[in-house]
């Protein structure tokens, strides 16, 4: 019999409704003294997903991805991957699982192709060391595969992990702000690189503190703030949360425009400074805002978004002491 | 392949690769030649050193004189040198979490890592030891030894009594080593993982060098270290040896088990 396929809002495909979640979190909470870095996480990520785990820094990304890999022990709750309970210092739920958390780190006096030959000896599968040429060359690292890993830049080295990722063949990739500290082409070539992993049906954990980042690549969001999920579902669902966006108005006589703002149904949260006004609002209030503006001879110099009604939502959800994750759900 | 296999093979390649476990291998090999040369180009010997007054009758006091330094600060170094940064370098360098997050787990880690220290240091107390003894027969000849007892022994029977003599520093050298990485796990530090070894190695000397209490005396790893002289003497005694060696054992297995439990236990969150 088929197993039946379910569907996100608004998304592809992405896994047989009886497949169980790749990571599931259950109650996840760790401390380091006084500070909890992670409350009480709940998470399930669908297997084939390209799933986005966003948040600002020290929200607690990094802690729930090496307690992912058992870096780290939970002070509660457990996590599972494919099914099966994942305990530190075991490496057996791990088999199917690679990544990298915060930095990929290597051996700085080995070159690349040393350091890969190394960790293939570490994974024991067959095949894996014969892989590496082409796996240096799929990360653009062919020409420098003989070079000490200490005269890479912190592109190169990235891009290695990714490399030494791959190598393992994994069904669960986890990559932790795979995008930082690349220059844009390297950004660019990272996200076209996930893209065409993720069209290969393997599930993709990726951690990043920008917005965009997670809007172009992912289908599926967490956002994490102050070790807490804020929001967790499906990336459509989050857009259509968005609607309500900050805007920026500059016109040639902002007193009687901020009025008018003021006036209008469907403005809030008016306010102005030397830069201008800003205000949060829909589409269909805007319009009709500016058609009054024009109306009462109140000139418009500039009417732009400062930021993406995505990263808006984030920005609230991240900052706003007033929305909590419950809020949020 | 098992995982302990697969992590020894590793260790043992990095440990190659590094400038600093082949500086050392090379000065092993070269120092005592260097000794032994500048001996033979002075009129005094070192009269203060057990067989230190032999050194231009028989090659086979040459190892033999090097035993008595290497004892006392030497094989401690050479052991903190391999072991004290074993596992703190993997925290510094941030490479702990790459090969925790592959098929390998903590106990093959560990167990891997420790095999291949003491591989290496195995191969340095070789090394010195043999280059020791080869320097002394070329430069100085293949002679019969008087032992500490005042008997004449012949080279036959007296390389023997060499190999005897730096095998019985090996089990304390180990237990240096394992000492190091002991407090290379406790605190993340290479420094540390490096000097404590070396300083407790040097106090423990030290002590043994007082006519202090016995009992104490006789549960440091310094006493182990001298207790070869027991094999050289006439008639030969292993009392001293055998309990020494037990000594040594009990800290190895100590500085190994406390090692193992924080290792296996601890969160990796740096790097």
């Amino acid at each position: 019999m088929a197993a039946q396929t379910t569907y996100p809002a608004g998304g592809e495909p992405f896994a047989p409704a009886d497949e169980p979640p790749v990571v599931r979190a259950r109650g996840l909470v760790k401390h380091y003294g006084e500070i909890v870095a992670v409350d009480n996480v709940d998470l399930a990520v669908p297997a084939g997903a390209v799933y986005g785990l966003l948040g600002p820094n020290g929200a607690g990304k990094t802690t729930f991805m090496r307690m992912l890999f058992g870096l780290i022990r939970p002070d509660e709750g457990s996590i599972e991957l494919f099914g099966r309970r994942e305990l530190a210092g075991r490496v057996e739920a791990l088999e199917e699982v690679a990544g990298f958390v915060e930095t990929p780190r290597f051996y700085p006096y080995l070159s690349a192709r040393a350091n890969l030959e190394v960790l293939a000896k570490l994974d024991r599968r067959d095949g894996a060391a014969e892989r590496i040429p082409e796996l240096l060359e799929q990360v653009d690292l062919s020409e420098r595969a003989r070079s000490k890993v200490r005269e890479y830049s912190y592109g190169m080295v990235q891009r290695l992990g990714v490399a030494a990722a791959l190598m393992r063949s994994p069904r669960l990739l986890v990559l932790d702000e795979p995008t930082n500290g690349l220059d844009p082409a390297g950004i660019r070539d990272m996200r076209r690189l996930i893209a065409r992993l993720a069209s290969t049906g393997i599930t993709i954990l990726l951690s990043s503190h920008n917005m965009l980042e997670v809007e172009e690549t992912c289908e599926h969001v967490a956002i994490m703030r102050r070790g807490r999920i804020a929001f967790d579902g499906p990336m459509a669902e989050l857009r259509a949360r968005a609607e309500d966006v900050e805007y920026r108005l500059v016109t040639n006589d902002d007193a009687r425009a901020a009025g008018v703002c003021r006036a209008t149904d469907g403005i809030a949260n008016v306010r102005t400074d030397r830069d201008g006004i800003r205000f949060d609002s829909r589409t269909e209030p805007v319009e009709r805002l500016t058609a009054e503006l024009g109306r009462m001879g109140v000139g418009m110099r500039q009417l732009e978004l400062p930021v993406t009604a995505l990263e808006t939502l984030f920005f609230r959800l991240t900052e706003n002491d007033g929305h909590s994750a419950e809020d949020a759900r | 392949m098992s995982s302990f296999a697969s992590v020894y093979g590793v260790e043992c390649r990095k440990l190659l690769a590094q400038t600093r476990v082949r500086a050392l291998m090379v000065f092993l090999l070269v120092v005592p030649w260097l000794y032994i040369g500048l001996i033979l180009h002075q009129d005094r010997l070192p009269l203060e050193t057990l067989y230190g007054r032999y050194l231009k009758d028989t090659g086979y006091a040459t190892p033999l004189a090097i035993l008595v330094y290497a004892s006392q600060w030497v094989l401690p170094l050479i052991a903190a040198l391999l072991a004290g940064d074993v596992f703190s370098s993997e925290d510094q360098q941030g490479t702990l979490k790459t090969i925790l997050t592959r098929s390998v787990g903590r106990t093959a880690v560990f167990w891997g890592k420790l095999a291949a220290v003491f591989t290496f240091t195995t191969i340095a107390v070789v090394v010195v030891a043999a280059s020791a003894t080869v320097a002394g027969i070329i430069t100085v000849g293949n002679d019969p030894l008087v032992d500490v007892g005042g008997v004449l022994r012949p080279a036959s029977t007296a390389l023997g009594l060499v190999a005897a003599s730096w095998a019985t520093v090996l089990l304390p050298t180990l237990a240096f080593g394992a000492i190091a990485m002991m407090v290379s796990i406790l605190t993340r530090s290479s420094v540390l993982g490096v000097i404590v070894p070396v300083v407790l190695g040097l106090v423990m000397q030290l002590y043994t060098f007082l006519n202090a209490w016995d009992t104490v005396r006789h549960v440091l790893l310094g006493y182990t270290m001298s207790a070869w002289r027991g094999i050289l003497d006439s008639p030969t005694y292993y009392a001293p040896l055998a309990r020494g060696l037990l000594v040594a054992a009990v800290y190895l297995v100590i500085a190994t088990s406390i090692g193992f439990v924080v290792f296996r236990r601890r969160d990796v969150a740096g790097g």
